[in-house]
């Protein structure tokens, strides 16, 4: 036995909420045929028949032109689920049921779920179900989303619908050509369904004074980014644990694995791959994951409770500057402390293109590993308080580079006639689902973790190929070989070989930078150890700082800070990207920008710093 | 007058909308049609106009609010 059902509602009615909680990790996520909209599957079972559950994209309404609402109408027409569960926010009947009325004229089988009842009942307002169920003809389930009883009767009702399902009888609203006409019409239908099964609390809107404060043009936004900043904090705290265990593995693992591969007589350049890379590997993959775990429990909380939508409010005016909307606030956020985080994050937007730019935006900002290596490397070359000048010179040119992915890539994601500008609303505070907030962060993080445990691993193993030699002396390596040769174009763009190599190794993670220069500047050093060794055990910075300054000048340097700081993230935030927009070309795309303008700005940085140091 | 001139506090009803058809499928769509009651919650120099409509708070930014005619009482 089977059976299929979808769920339909609005952004903020709490639809990623009752699927997570329906279909547990039983989840699949592909892609609507041809079109870049994310399809979401999940299945549980009840009684012993298996239900398939498709969460259809949301949005306000399916009249629109936009892709999430033609597939919605598509599918619910197709009739590939037996049910569709319409969701509406309780406290916000009046205007949810919008979703309805235009689900109303495709006649298919549904049942109405009142979500948030718990939230109407809070500011005094009462809805009878059962007399509006009469009105509709489908039933009416009101839920509380947090209450795990109400699950058990939602499945149960779902069950048997299947088995009996019902259409709405409620006469339907008149269809106009006339959009204004048209919605006019479908929200008289609501009133007149409402009209007598719903008592409404106060009609005069009194603001908490927690949100007078928020909503304060100058104020407001230090709050915000205050919040954030604290945000960050608990979110490092949250992930101290699983990083001090995934920095044991290198250290416990490395001897004992040593150890019994040279007693099986393993060749040491093999074993070193199993002795020091791969629980390198590991190490760093545990700490990416978890993260994105800390960072997606603190932005899920500040989501669920509706804070986050204060902040776009708040940055809305500055990030229209962009092309992009309030919303995008979020990511840009998260951004600051992992780009994977921040590409995640752009989830919250509702419209592609504007998906894509706020994430060619997000590459731009310095992730937290920028901000743990270019002081170190600052530090050899200046003094402290030209080191400070070297951070604001990099924050400016970060605006810089918005501006002009912005003014590259807007017109073709988001044209200014298609532009959603934020029309949003801002929804009542809410207490986070904690359950659900874990759940999530959990399976981010364990998508990450499966993703960048493949992908790290087989860009080092390139990498360990690359700086492969016999006797472990860098000259012998291909690495070297290819450096050296390619290095008369590279210095062009102010970078010497050493450089450049670090350069490149900080397109597939920035935290690779350190341990690379530390390989080729030193000697006797195995490049792959030093590479590895340099996230274990801190680099000795004193004694490569004195190496690099032999070679390396310090607007070269300069140079190749700017260049590593604004090069492509990493591969991980590469693949992320990827996988949230579904779409190569522009993936590539805005990859190639990335590296070209690294580039030119290392050249012009390397040229222009030559005429003053 | 305009949404973007109303004060904050004032209680009025929406007029008209204008706009593309794009920009009257959202606006609509999210409740704000033709003699709708509402409420001016903050209206704020060079920020959304935030304002209270059928149960739900609604921020619209600036040039969005320009296309929108209000009475106010």
């Amino acid at each position: 036995m089977t059976g299929s059902i979808a769920l339909l509602g609005q952004p903020n009615s709490g639809k990623s909420t009752i699927y997570n909680n329906l279909t547990g990790a039983r989840q699949h996520v592909g892609n609507w045929a041809g079109k870049t909209v994310e399809k979401n599957e999940g299945t549980y079972t009840y009684n012993g028949t298996k239900y398939t559950v498709t969460d259809l994209p949301g949005s306000y309404g399916l009249s629109g032109n936009s892709d999430e609402e033609i597939i919605t109408t598509d599918f619910i027409r197709s009739g590939q689920s037996a049910l569709t569960v319409v969701l509406v926010d309780a406290s916000q009947l009046e205007r949810s049921m919008f979703m309805l009325a235009e689900f109303a004229r495709l006649d298919k089988p549904a049942v109405l779920v009142l979500n948030m009842i718990d939230v109407a009942q809070g500011i005094g307002k009462t809805v009878d179900a059962d007399a509006l169920s009469k009105k509709l003809g489908i039933p009416v389930l009101p839920f509380n989303a947090t209450d795990t009883k109400d699950y058990d009767k939602l499945k149960k009702l779902i069950a048997d619908e299947l088995k009996a399902p019902h259409k709405l009888t409620a006469v339907m609203p008149a269809e106009h050509n006339d959009i204004k006409a048209d919605s006019q019409a479908k929200f008289d239908w609501v009133s007149s369904l409402l009209s007598d099964v719903t008592k409404s609390g106060n009609a005069v809107y009194k603001m908490s004074k927690f949100d007078r404060v928020l909503t304060r043009p100058i104020l407001g936004k230090f709050i915000c980014i205050g919040v954030v900043l604290l945000a960050f904090f608990v979110a490092m705290f949250i992930m101290a644990p699983f990083m001090s265990i995934g920095k044991m593995i290198p250290i416990t693992l490395h001897d004992p694995i040593d150890d019994l591969l040279t007693g099986w007589n393993v060749h040491p350049w093999i074993a070193s791959i199993f002795s020091t890379m791969l629980p390198n590997v590991l190490f760093f993959v545990i700490s990416m994951a978890s993260f994105v775990f800390g960072v997606h429990i603190v932005f899920g909380f500040l989501e669920e409770t509706g804070f986050l939508a204060r902040a776009a409010y708040q940055f809305d005016g500055l990030l229209s500057k962009l092309g992009l909307q309030g919303k995008a606030i979020c990511p840009m956020l998260m951004g600051c402390g992992c780009t994977i985080g921040g590409a995640c994050g752009t989830r919250v937007m509702d419209n592609w293109g504007q998906r894509m730019l706020a994430m060619s935006i997000v590459w731009a900002i310095p992730c937290g590993s920028i901000w743990s290596i270019i002081p170190v490397i600052s530090g050899m070359f200046f003094t402290w308080k030209q080191t400070l000048l070297v951070l604001a010179g990099i924050l400016v040119y970060v605006v810089i580079t918005m501006i002009i992915v912005s003014k590259l890539f807007s017109k073709k994601l988001a044209p200014v006639e298609t532009r959603s500008g934020m029309i949003m609303e801002l929804p009542p505070y809410h207490k986070a689902h904690w359950k659900h907030i874990i759940k999530e962060a959990f399976f981010k993080a364990w998508d990450i973790f499966k993703r960048a445990f493949g992908t790290v691993t087989l860009v080092s193993i390139i990498f360990y190929v690359l700086s492969f030699s016999k006797d472990g002396n860098v000259e012998h390596s291909l690495l070297y070989r290819v450096g050296t040769l390619i290095e008369p174009v590279t210095r062009f763009f102010g970078m010497g070989w050493q450089t450049f190599m670090a350069f490149v190794s900080g397109a597939f993670a920035k935290e690779a930078v350190l341990g690379t220069l530390n390989a080729v500047f030193m000697e006797n050093n195995s490049l792959i150890d030093a590479a590895f060794f340099a996230k274990t055990a801190k680099a000795d910075t004193e004694m490569l700082g004195t190496a690099m300054k032999a070679v390396v000048s310090p607007a070269e340097a300069l140079a190749f800070m700017f260049a590593t700081t604004f090069n492509i993230p990493c591969v991980m935030a590469l693949s992320t990207t990827y996988k949230e927009s579904h779409s190569l070309k522009w993936t590539a795309k805005v990859a190639l920008f990335y590296i070209c303008n690294a580039l030119l700005l290392s050249c012009v940085v390397y040229h222009v710093a030559k005429l003053f140091m | 007058m305009k949404l973007t001139e109303s004060a904050a506090d004032t209680q009025g009803t929406i007029i008209s909308v204008g706009g593309d058809d794009h920009f009257m499928n959202r606006i609509t769509s999210i409740g704000i049609t033709e003699g709708t009651p509402f409420q001016t919650v903050r209206n704020d120099k060079k920020m959304p106009v935030l304002i209270y409509l059928r149960e739900t708070l609604i921020s619209l930014n600036m040039a969005d609010a320009e296309k929108i005619e209000v009475n106010v009482r």
